[in-house]
Order: C-alpha cells, then structure tokens, then sequence
C-alpha cells in the first residue's frame, strides 16, 4: 500500500498547500529541536564538564572513565540486564499462556480480556502500593498466606532482604507488563487462518504439532519485537525500583537508571550522570540498530 | 499440552483435560491479576481499625467507609495534587495529539527526502529512557527558571508521549484513502478545508487512540514530575503521594484510597475507551 501511495503522491498544487506544509512540520521539527535534539546534545557536552553547571571545568572523557573504571558500574549495569531479562522473559510467558487460554473459546474469555487492561492502566504508584502492601513484612497479605500455611516461620521483608529484593522488584513489575505481551500476541493469534488447524487436524496433527508448526511460526516476529521493545523499556526503568526500593539494599536493585538519577539529586555531580546518561545513550543506539536490521519498522504500514 | 501419543487416553478424555487445563490456567492468571485490585479496592473503602481488627489482615468487609478519603481530604493535599495532575495531563494530551495530528499528515501526504530517516528518529526516541532525558531537561529547566512550572512538565511530558503518537498517525493516516481527498479537490475545497472536514473526521479513531495513549503516559508519570517538580505546591499526584506511607499520619487505608482515586481517570478510559486503546496496542503497543 505505502508503494501505491508514494506513486500517487504529486502533491497537486492546490490553495494551502505550502502552509499545510509549514503547518505541518514546523511543529514535528520545532519540538524534536526542542526537547530532544537540545537537552541530547546537551547532556552530552555537559558530560564532557566536572561541575558543568556551576564551574565548569573541561575533563573530556574523564567522567566516562571514572565511571567504567569504578568496580560497581559493572554491577550496576549486570542488576539492569538481569532485571530487563528477567521481567520481559516472565511478561513474555505469562502473556503468551494467557493469550493461548483466551483464543481458545473459553467462558469469559472476553471478560478476561478486558481485566487484563487493568494492570497496564492502574498508575505504576498504584501497582507499587498494591505490592508494597501484600509484600509488607509486618502486614502483608502474602507473610500471612505463608505463615498459616506454616511455610516460613519469620515474615520477609521482601523489598528490604538481600534475596529477595529482585524478586520483589521483577514481580512487581510483571503483574504490570504482561498485559503488553498479552494484548500484542493475542493480536496475531486472532489473524491467524482457522483453516490451518483444521487441516493440521484433518492429518492427524497433534496439539502440539499444531502449535509447534502454525501457531509459533505466526508469533515468531511478535516475540521478538516483545524481546526486544520490552527489554529495551525495561532496562530503562526507573519508577518502579525507585518507588519501591531505591535501589538498595546494599545497591541489590541499583540499574543505570536508579544510579543516573542518585548519581545526579544525591551526588549532585551532573558530569557524570550525563555521562552515564551518554552511555545509556549509545546502549540504547546500538539496541535500535538491532531493533531496525531485524525489523524494518518504518516501512510497515498499519492496517 | 497434550501428549504427543494420544492413545493413551480416548480422544474424549484428552479433550477434557485440555479444557481443565485451560481453565485452570486461566484462573490461575486471573486470581494473579485480581487480587492487588480487589485488596486496593476492599482497604480503600473500609476503616483500618476493621482491616486491621485482631492483629490480623481482614479482607471480607463488614462494612464500608468514606473515613480514608476524609482522612485525605483533610489533613492532606490530595486535592491540589491531584488537579495539579489533571492540568498537566491535559495540557499534555492536547499538545501531544495536535503535534501527532498535523506531524502524521505531513509525513503521510508529503514526499521528501529522508523521510525514512524521520522515521527512525521516531521510533528511536519511544524507546528512549525518561530519566536520560530528565537530567538535562531538569538543568536546562533549572537555567531558564521554569523549574516547578505547568509549562516545563507538560513540555517534559509531551517529549515522552509524542514519538509515539506522531507515529501512530503517520501509521493511521496511511489508511485514509488519499481518493477520499482528491474528490473534496475536485470540488474545489482547499487543502486545509479537506483536512479539517473530510481528513480529520475519518482519522478520529487514530486520534482518540493517540489522546489516550498521551494522556496515560502523563498521568501515570512520576520520573519527569519527581525531576521538574520539587515545590510542594507543585507536585502532581503520583509524586504527592508517593510520600504518604513516609509518614505517620497516613496508613494502609488512605494509601489505597488515594489508589482508587489515582485509578479512576484510566478506569473511566477503559470503560468507555476499549476499542481505541486495543487499536493502540495493535499500530505498535503502548509504553
């Protein structure tokens, strides 16, 4: 369709055309300039800065050095690929094994559709509360659960404990994303032919064939863009580990994003957040390279 | 799921255990999903001296209360907070969606050179991480004086929703048939008299999605309101009340009533909204 628009598209030159133009892009490339292109080039050149905004002294790539020498940034970096890789591979299953059960023809399968928007729209704060609640070692609904079952014997201060703090963390951000798994491969389960399986079972297909051969095929790109976006958006996080355990204990749950932001409001030296901004920067261009080799996302067209 | 030799079982038998399965599954799921919502919502509305009776969680309500939304009423300030929020949502919402509006038609219905580029760069910025944009935001912000102001959240709001609602009408706009337009020229209308009148009311299904998506993304912030807003008197909702367990005064049950109402705006979108946002997720998922 996009080749057949392209072709047809000798804008005629109409009353209003040059405005609509201007109309219609000098607000696109006044507000990428604004809030992009600037504060990006800015943090970069500030990167470059010790005490860039009071004093600033010219330290070139002395704030990426001192930050990539320093033994925790490794650590920082392994709770942010940890966290990422955890959180999207769990949304991914939990949202695959929901969406397989709703495309079946079960009873309430269309209420369970719609329940499933309410963990993706509830506010993050409100997740965290809901969480922090059920969490809590002295009040918490789950300790509770877990004492009467005579399963431990000391409530665990889930967010607070060396153990379990990720867990914690990854838990509460799964209840939250895996809607977005759900919702994107529902989508494709719902385009795919009927006729297939019925063919498969006409040859005498197992279920599992059938899913092996016609369903998994059907979602491989969906997968893979949930693998990727998701991944790439959670490594990003920063409200939830925030809001829930500031990064601690003893800096278990600190990712890039929690340390950019300690780095800057607690450290007050915004030389090396934006460093470190900068690195996230380009870890996030070389993960949109990826993204744009294996998908090719700007020439689909929606439908 | 199934065995790969159904022999074993008769095809009935195999048939039913996959329904159990499948039920069970969805229960399971369900109960996971549901449980936080049901707790909100039950300690919410009841007095914590009956959700905390006899040294033990109670969550079968006896009874329910408006005490917790009393309690935040009076002794806190939900109120400002929360119209705070609505100002800069909505600010945000408008400005986000006439941005996509004018952006995604200019994108569709003009050739030019690096276009595919553009595309990128919109897409690469809805990956971007807020907090990499906030710290330079917040120094830029800080420079200009413009720090706790209306102004410089919704603009730091908008940085977050745009990329992705410019591309979700670049996308919805593709589906307009240009044949659509070309009748209104024939007929001698103007090219912004076809937009207005013939364009925009066949996009409406593209832009509800765009406003609920920039609307979400602005109500359910907390990294740019927490970086741009450091004045009391400005904090939005989330940041208002994420600072309530810290403090003595406010318990489990005016958290989870400040919950409920932070929940209604994006319950009422779900209400009566559902088919616009599954039309969100399905042009590329939302953030």
């Amino acid at each position: 369709m996009s080749v057949s628009l392209k072709n047809r598209l000798r804008t005629p030159d109409l009353d209003g055309s040059t405005w609509l133009l201007l109309v219609s892009f000098v607000p696109l490339v006044a507000f990428f300039i604004v809030v992009w292109v600037v504060p990006i080039a800015y943090a970069l050149g500030m990167s470059l800065f010790q005490e860039p905004v009071r004093n600033p002294v010219f330290v070139g790539l002395g704030n990426y050095v001192s930050l990539l020498t320093e033994p925790t940034f490794w650590g920082f970096l392994w709770n942010s690929v940890v966290y990422a890789i955890a959180t999207t591979g769990l949304s991914l299953v939990l949202g695959l094994g929901l969406a397989l059960v709703v495309n079946q023809k079960i009873r309430g399968g269309a209420a369970l559709r719609t329940l499933m928007i309410f963990p993706y729209l509830l506010p993050t704060l409100v997740v965290i509360f809901m969480w922090k609640f059920i969490l809590d070692p002295n009040i918490g609904v789950l300790n509770q659960v877990l004492e009467n079952a005579g399963l431990i014997a000391e409530p665990i201060a889930f967010f607070s404990t060396l153990t379990w703090a990720m867990p914690a963390v990854v838990i509460t951000s799964v209840w939250k994303f895996a809607s977005f798994a759900f919702f994107i491969l529902l989508a494709r389960l719902q385009a795919i032919d009927p006729d297939l399986y019925e063919r498969a079972r006409v040859e005498g297909a197992t279920t599992w064939q059938a899913f092996r051969d016609i369903t998994m095929p059907h979602l491989r790109g969906a997968i893979l863009i949930i693998l990727l976006v998701r991944g790439i958006w959670m490594f990003n996080k920063f409200d939830i580990i925030y809001l829930t355990t500031r990064g601690g204990p003893l800096q278990e749950t600190t990712t890039l994003p929690i340390r950019v932001f300690q780095i800057a409001f607690n450290e007050v030296n915004f030389g090396e957040a934006t460093a470190l901004a900068g690195i996230m920067f380009f870890l996030l261009a070389a993960a949109a390279v990826v993204y744009f080799r294996t998908f090719a996302p700007e020439t689909e067209v929606a439908h | 799921m199934a065995t790969a030799d159904s022999s074993w079982f008769g095809h009935r038998t195999q048939q039913r255990l996959q329904r159990i399965a499948l039920y069970v599954t969805a229960l399971l799921i369900t109960t996971f999903v549901v449980v936080p919502v049901y707790l909100m919502v039950v300690i919410a509305l009841q007095s914590p001296a009956a959700t905390f009776a006899g040294g033990q969680v109670n969550l079968i309500p006896k009874g329910f209360t408006a005490r917790n939304f009393l309690v935040l009423l009076n002794t806190t300030e939900t109120v400002r907070y929360f119209t705070n929020s609505l100002i800069v949502t909505a600010s945000s919402t408008i400005l986000s969606t006439a941005i996509a509006i004018a952006a995604g038609y200019g994108l569709t219905r003009f050739e030019f050179r690096g276009k595919s580029i553009a595309a990128r760069a919109v897409l690469f910025s809805y990956m971007f991480s807020p907090i990499v944009l906030a710290i330079p935001l917040y120094v830029i912000f800080y420079s200009l004086g413009l720090l706790n102001s209306y102004f410089a959240l919704t603009l730091a709001l908008t940085a977050i929703s745009a990329p992705f609602t410019i591309w979700l009408m670049w996308q919805y706009f593709q589906t307009v048939p240009l044949s659509l337009e070309e009748a209104a020229w024939v007929r001698g209308a103007s090219r912004f008299r076809t937009v207005w009148d013939v364009v925009l009311p066949v996009a409406r299904p593209g832009y509800i999605s765009a406003a609920i998506f920039a609307f979400a993304v602005a109500w359910n912030d907390f990294t740019m309101a927490r970086i741009v807003m450091s004045n009391d008197d400005m904090y939005t909702i989330n940041v208002g009340a994420s600072l309530f367990l810290d403090r003595v005064t406010i318990g489990w049950g005016e958290t989870m009533a400040v919950s409920l109402l932070i929940s209604i705006p994006p319950f009422l979108i779900a209400l009566f909204l559902q088919r616009y946002l599954l039309q969100g997720f399905s042009v590329g998922g939302l953030e």
